[in-house]
């Protein structure tokens, strides 16, 4: 082959293969690097007393769900908390604050982090995961036999009824076991 | 092994008594501040059932606790079990200061409307201890 | 038997061959499980075809679709030939294998454009995400439908084609799978483009 055509079409390759990655990057919405980020749903809860303070009533919904103006908010309004009262002692309160915007979906490079902050404009400030337009799109091939009418699960906000590994940060298809109809997949 | 056993008996004795002492030592202040605690009143309060004025709902302490307190309860919007009340089935109850305060807080809020007064906090706490 | 070794498929055409192989089983095996990375895949899937497109036309001899490229009659013509054992040899694709290259490079195109659909509508990410950002759920959904559904033509495809080269190797007695890998056709000096070489009526 000649010289010159091995210089043309090396140089094309290599300018396609890096274009394509290229387009794969996208950071403007978030503040850290794209590459090295985690394949895994959403980082796992690390600060115990959430866990505790907030996983009573409800499973302790990862920071990594929610962008942290949303956690601002439910966190000054936990007296009438979804009608609940959910108050804390004011020292508890501001750690755990602090924890959950640290800890939000803009700053956790986890693929249910990044997907949500994507799907949501800068004014949105969703208060519940479950009706996030990421999350509806996720689950609304569900019929309703299968969660709001099956007695044992009744509610999208009870992850860990079906998503048998929620707890760990891992909300893998391969692992939905739903009461009543067993594994469930795409 | 004789020994063995005393020791382990006198350990679980113990720790029986440390843990009724942080209920105990509520009531002793409660005390101290001139109230006394009634038990039969406390049991009533955690019966009745309160009207939620912005949604007319029915609350009551079993609403999330159930009737038997030695079972496990079910949160009755998360449905979240929640573990028995009794002492003496979980010994985790009446442990901590931190979350006896938590949960009066909270639930007096939610089923009664206002914070607890001294008398039925002390009322409660002396029924509950006895379970 | 005088047979005599030609040189029939470039450098670039043989990388390009084996390193779609090896990305596309790697996006097959991965889907949503490692989903950056089937993600990449497919990126770099598309930089190989347009590579492959480029290439088609500017590369050398039997790399170029003018050369093996041909009418849905010949196809047919020839497929007839391969089941009657009669099917003439071919330096370069034949013409089934010409067809296959069409049908192959048509759905990896409609796979990876179709996922890159997906990839925006359901997760938000991605070069189309700004496309498809007002999509219905239904829509999305049917994005994934598609997708999945030229994925798993693709490896049809493909199996349609493993089984094409091993026809073709077994009736004209040659490892086409080594020529994919050296580049090089070993063939009957009296065959036509042999002789053409040898006359240096073409070059190599």
């Amino acid at each position: 082959m000649k010289f010159s055509n091995t210089v043309l079409a090396t140089t094309l390759i290599s300018s396609f293969l890096m274009t394509g990655c290229a387009i794969g990057d996208e950071d403007e919405y978030r503040d850290k690097n794209r590459w090295g980020g985690s394949s895994l749903d959403v980082a796992p809860i690390s600060n115990a007393s959430y866990k505790e303070e907030c996983g009573d009533c409800h499973m302790a919904y990862q920071p990594g769900f929610l962008p942290a103006r949303s956690w601002e908010q439910i966190m000054v309004s936990l007296e009438d908390h979804f009608g609940e009262n959910a108050e804390l002692d004011s020292e508890t309160q501001q750690q755990l604050t602090k924890y959950l915007t640290d800890n939000a979906a803009e700053h956790a490079n986890y693929k249910r982090s990044n997907a949500m902050m994507k799907s949501l404009s800068y004014k949105d400030t969703p208060l519940r995961i479950s009706e996030t337009r990421y999350f509806i799109r996720k689950h609304d091939e569900l019929p309703k036999r299968v969660v709001e009418d099956n007695p044992e699960v009744k509610s999208f906000s009870r992850c860990e009824v079906c998503h048998t590994e929620a707890d760990m940060g891992s909300y893998n298809e391969h692992q939905v076991r739903i009461p009543g109809f067993g594994q469930w997949e795409d | 092994m004789k020994r063995i056993i005393l020791i382990s008996a006198a350990m679980i004795f113990t720790s029986n008594l440390v843990h009724a002492d942080v209920a105990d030592e509520m009531l002793a202040k409660f005390q101290q501040q001139g109230i006394q605690a009634n038990a039969q009143a406390g049991e009533s309060l955690w019966n009745k059932t309160f009207t939620d004025h912005k949604t007319a709902q029915q609350r009551s302490c079993t609403s999330c606790h159930g009737n038997n307190l030695n079972h496990p309860g079910e949160h009755a919007k998360t449905g979240k079990a929640i573990k028995p009340m009794a002492p003496s089935v979980n010994s985790q109850r009446l442990t901590e200061r931190k979350k006896i305060n938590k949960w009066f807080k909270r639930n007096c809020k939610w089923t009664i409307g206002r914070e607890c007064t001294d008398q039925e906090k002390a009322d409660l706490l002396s029924f509950l201890s006895t379970l | 038997m005088n047979t005599q070794k030609i040189k029939v498929w470039d450098p670039l055409l043989r990388i390009f061959h084996w390193a779609l192989v090896t990305l596309f089983l790697f996006a097959f095996i991965t889907e949503d499980d490692f989903l950056d990375l089937h993600a990449i895949a497919g990126y770099l899937i598309v930089g190989l075809i347009a590579f492959r497109l480029i290439w088609g036309v500017i590369g050398p001899r039997h790399a170029r679709f003018t050369d093996f490229v041909k009418s849905p009659t010949e196809v047919k013509a020839y497929l007839k030939d391969v089941l009657l054992f009669r099917a003439k040899h071919y330096m370069g694709h034949n013409p089934a294998g010409g067809a296959m290259v069409i049908a192959l490079l048509v759905s990896i195109t409609m796979t990876a454009f179709f996922g890159m659909l997906t990839y925006g509508a359901m997760e938000f990410s991605g070069p189309l995400a700004g496309m498809v950002s007002s999509v219905g759920d239904n829509i999305a959904h049917s994005f994934e439908e598609v997708h999945e559904f030229f994925a798993n033509f693709t490896l049809l495809l493909v199996a349609l084609h493993v089984v094409g080269v091993m026809v073709a190797s077994l009736q004209h007695h040659e490892n086409l799978v080594r020529s994919m890998i050296n580049g090089y056709k070993q063939i009957e000096a009296s065959e036509p483009e042999a002789q053409a070489i040898n006359r240096n009526e073409v070059t190599q």
